[in-house]
């Protein structure tokens, strides 16, 4: 027992010594920040810099109700956009629209917008410009023509258009999420949010650590040095002390994450609040600790079962382009679940869902994805768990006799009746 | 009292019988040389010994005790298969494998130091392993093998890689720590060191002990009527069975056995009709020599 201590205790070290893990502990959260952060702050900085653009109004009936539908300004109070109307004399569209051409090449204007007499029949409007892939000024366009072509149709046909809007307006519905305990709380998405960042991080986490375990594996087969720890201890050993050191890694790294979280959360409150402030409504959602439990426990079971198997993988090749071949399988094992993410989170109870989160390889994660959404029945928790914890038993049984002979073989690749023989021997 | 004892070990891969009902007996304070060819089953006899592959069949106790992990724990060990971590300090490396063979920490550190400087390597203690040299990292794992004081130390091939002047750094340690009481096995196909420095030996060929016994008294059997010639020239006479039974030449030196009934007198003779003879020699045979001759007799 000492000795699985000892091996695992270097397997901890060594690892958690490097700069990569400090860089890769402290960057992570960073990433996660800028990715989930990002499109909220690229859709608030809207284009500072004024937009002049022309306007060819052939219907003579729209241009003033235009510019007051985009009267968007910028934050210094200046606005976005700034429109000039040109007046074309009847039969000259096409002299009029080579000279506005003209200034666009020329950048005395940012591009021309032409409203054609029959825009209220087809329904058809033109902007030219050198950049028309700025969907904010597209999207902004386009709302602004359709909201006075449409205005302008009902005022003609005698209805008053703020009426209609009263009339027609949408209905919001607002979504209440009901816990297990029956409380209902309100969820504007943060319960998808939480969920796919969980599950993301613990399919990158299984795949990242197993990984490690292989490569550990490899590295001690390539440097021969294996030799002179199973002189010393058991490769059983050697197996078990590597997979629990690294997955001590695992569970360091999360700590200091949470205690990140945490200790932003108590005293960055002010600072979340102030960045949020600038961002726009940004929902900073609550992670119960229930489910900050469950995600341990099925990282540490997934662990066990995914990293044993790597282990395997690491003890049947020689090196790092071998191993890439024969740990496809579990990459597609890790890689299903997280694919079937959206169904499971739409459907999680359905039989499909249910019969899937049973299934050993998958229950980590679908498992996990379920509990997330809505609470399953307990007994289907606690015998998915009692599978995996089978599963996680009869894969290290058959693994470390497998590891037993192939962790001393440097030949090549065994085929799978020399597999069989290894288990045999082991 | 028999540091280690091998009672009909065998071990077999598929067909091939690598080992087959080997017995060895290691007595205390000595250098027991376990020798033979490539592929005569050495590796595979060590490896049975630490337990990293199983015997078919047999017994093997270590320090009058049955093989486990813990009497083990005062074996020493140096693989043929050399290697370390290559991303660990030297310090962080000695001190885990110190560790893994039951050392204490405030021990462990304090024999580092010691054979550390005994190999004259104390300032890289905090370098990384892949920093040193190839030399340097055959010392290390020489010390690995020394580092927990075991009283029983099996060195497969300990000087493939090595300089003179570090054969001669490990060859006195290995005589130190012998004066100490430790046993050593040393497992080597090179006939010539083994000679020098074994008090004991173990020739084996082909999964099976040819030859086993003190050194001398082996020696003594053979007699003083091998010849040894120094010389020039053309020396056809070697092949004639009628006299020579068997030779090592060295083209310049050559080593022979006469046939039986044939005095020594007679092969000076006959190689002076052939050769200028620049030294006449009668000696015992060397280990080389008596390796050769009963594996040749085994096979008739």
């Amino acid at each position: 027992m000492s000795k699985i201590g000892t091996i695992m205790k270097r397997e901890f070290l060594t690892r958690v010594r490097t700069k990569g893990f400090i860089i890769g502990t402290l960057a992570m959260p960073l990433v996660i920040v800028i990715l989930t952060g990002a499109p909220a702050l690229l859709m608030s900085l809207k284009s500072e810099k004024p937009k002049k653009i022309s306007v060819v109004d052939e219907t003579g009936r729209l241009f003033s109700s235009l510019r007051a539908a985009l009267n968007d300004t910028a934050k210094g109070g200046i606005r976005i956009y700034r429109l000039a109307q040109v007046e074309v004399p009847p039969g000259e569209l096409s002299q009029v629209r080579r000279e506005l051409t003209k200034g666009v090449q020329k950048g005395r204007i940012d591009g021309y917008l032409i409203i054609p007499a029959d825009v209220f029949e087809e329904n058809q409007a033109q902007f030219y410009a050198r950049n028309v892939s700025n969907f904010q000024v597209n999207e902004d366009l386009q709302g602004a023509v359709s909201k006075v072509v449409s205005h302008f149709r009902l005022s003609r046909s005698g209805l008053d258009p703020e009426k209609v809007k009263k009339l027609v307006k949408g209905v919001n519905l607002r979504t209440f999420k009901v816990t297990g305990k029956g409380r209902e709380e309100e969820d504007v998405g943060g319960t998808f949010m939480i969920t796919y960042i969980l599950v993301f991080f613990l399919y990158i986490s299984l795949m990242i650590y197993g990984v490690q375990v292989m490569r550990g594996v490899i590295e001690e087969k390539r440097s021969r040095v294996v030799e002179m720890i199973v002189s010393a201890a058991k490769p059983f050993h050697l197996m078990a002390g590597k997979v629990l050191g690294v997955g001590g890694v695992g569970l360091a790294q999360f700590l200091i994450w949470a205690l990140l979280v945490g200790g932003l959360s108590f005293y960055g409150k002010n600072l979340i609040s102030s960045l949020a402030g600038q961002l726009g409504p940004f929902p900073v959602p609550h992670i119960p600790v229930s489910l900050l439990l469950f995600f341990v426990l099925f990282f540490l079971l997934g662990y066990f079962l995914y990293a044993t198997l790597y282990a395997g993988v690491g003890a049947m090749v020689n090196s790092d382009e071998d191993a890439q071949h024969l740990q496809m399988p579990l990459v597609g094992l890790l890689v299903i679940p997280f694919m079937l993410m959206f169904y499971i989170i739409g459907n999680p109870n359905s039989g499909i869902a249910t019969l899937l989160s049973f299934f050993p390889f998958f229950t980590p994660i679908i498992m996990f994805m379920r509990i997330a959404v809505q609470t399953p029945p307990l007994w289907q928790v606690l015998v998915s768990i009692v599978l995996l914890g089978f599963s996680i038993a009869a894969m290290i049984w058959v693994v470390s006799r497998i590891y037993r002979v192939g962790i001393l073989m440097y030949g090549k690749r065994p085929s799978l009746p020399e597999l069989v023989k290894w288990f045999r021997y082991g | 009292m028999e540091q280690l004892t091998l009672r009909g070990v065998s071990k077999s891969f598929g067909s091939l019988q690598a080992v087959n009902e080997l017995d060895l007996s290691v007595g205390e304070g000595c250098i027991y040389g376990l020798l033979g060819p490539n592929g005569a089953g050495k590796t595979t006899t060590i490896r049975m010994i630490m337990d990293i592959l199983a015997p078919d069949q047999g017994e093997i106790r270590i320090l009058g005790q049955p093989n486990s992990s813990r009497v083990r724990d005062r074996v020493g060990y140096l693989p043929e298969e050399r290697g370390l971590y290559r991303k660990m300090k030297v310090g962080h490396l000695l001190l885990f494998l110190a560790e893994l063979k039951g050392v204490k920490k405030t021990t462990a550190k304090e024999r580092i130091d010691y054979w550390l400087e005994r190999f004259d390597l104390l300032g890289w203690s905090q370098k990384k392993i892949e920093e040193l040299s190839r030399g340097m990292q055959q010392k290390l794992q020489f010390i690995v093998s020394f580092l927990h004081s075991p009283k029983l130390v099996i060195l497969d091939e300990p000087f493939t890689g090595l300089d003179p002047v570090n054969i001669n750094l490990v060859k006195e340690v290995m005589l130190e720590e012998k004066r100490k009481g430790t046993s050593i096995i040393l497992s080597t196909h090179l006939m010539e060191q083994a000679e020098k420095l074994c008090d004991q030996i173990c020739l084996i060929n082909e999964g099976e002990k040819v030859l086993d016994g003190g050194l001398n008294e082996i020696k003594a059997n053979y007699g003083k009527n091998t010849v040894v010639l120094e010389y020039e020239g053309q020396a056809d006479f070697l092949t004639d069975k009628e006299v020579v039974e068997s030779y090592d030449d060295y083209g310049k030196w050559v080593e022979i056995h006469p046939s039986p009934g044939i005095n020594p007198q007679a092969i000076l003779k006959r190689a002076s009709q052939e050769v200028t003879i620049f030294k006449f020699e009668l000696v015992e045979p060397s280990l080389n020599e008596i390796f050769i001759q009963t594996v040749q007799k085994g096979k008739e």
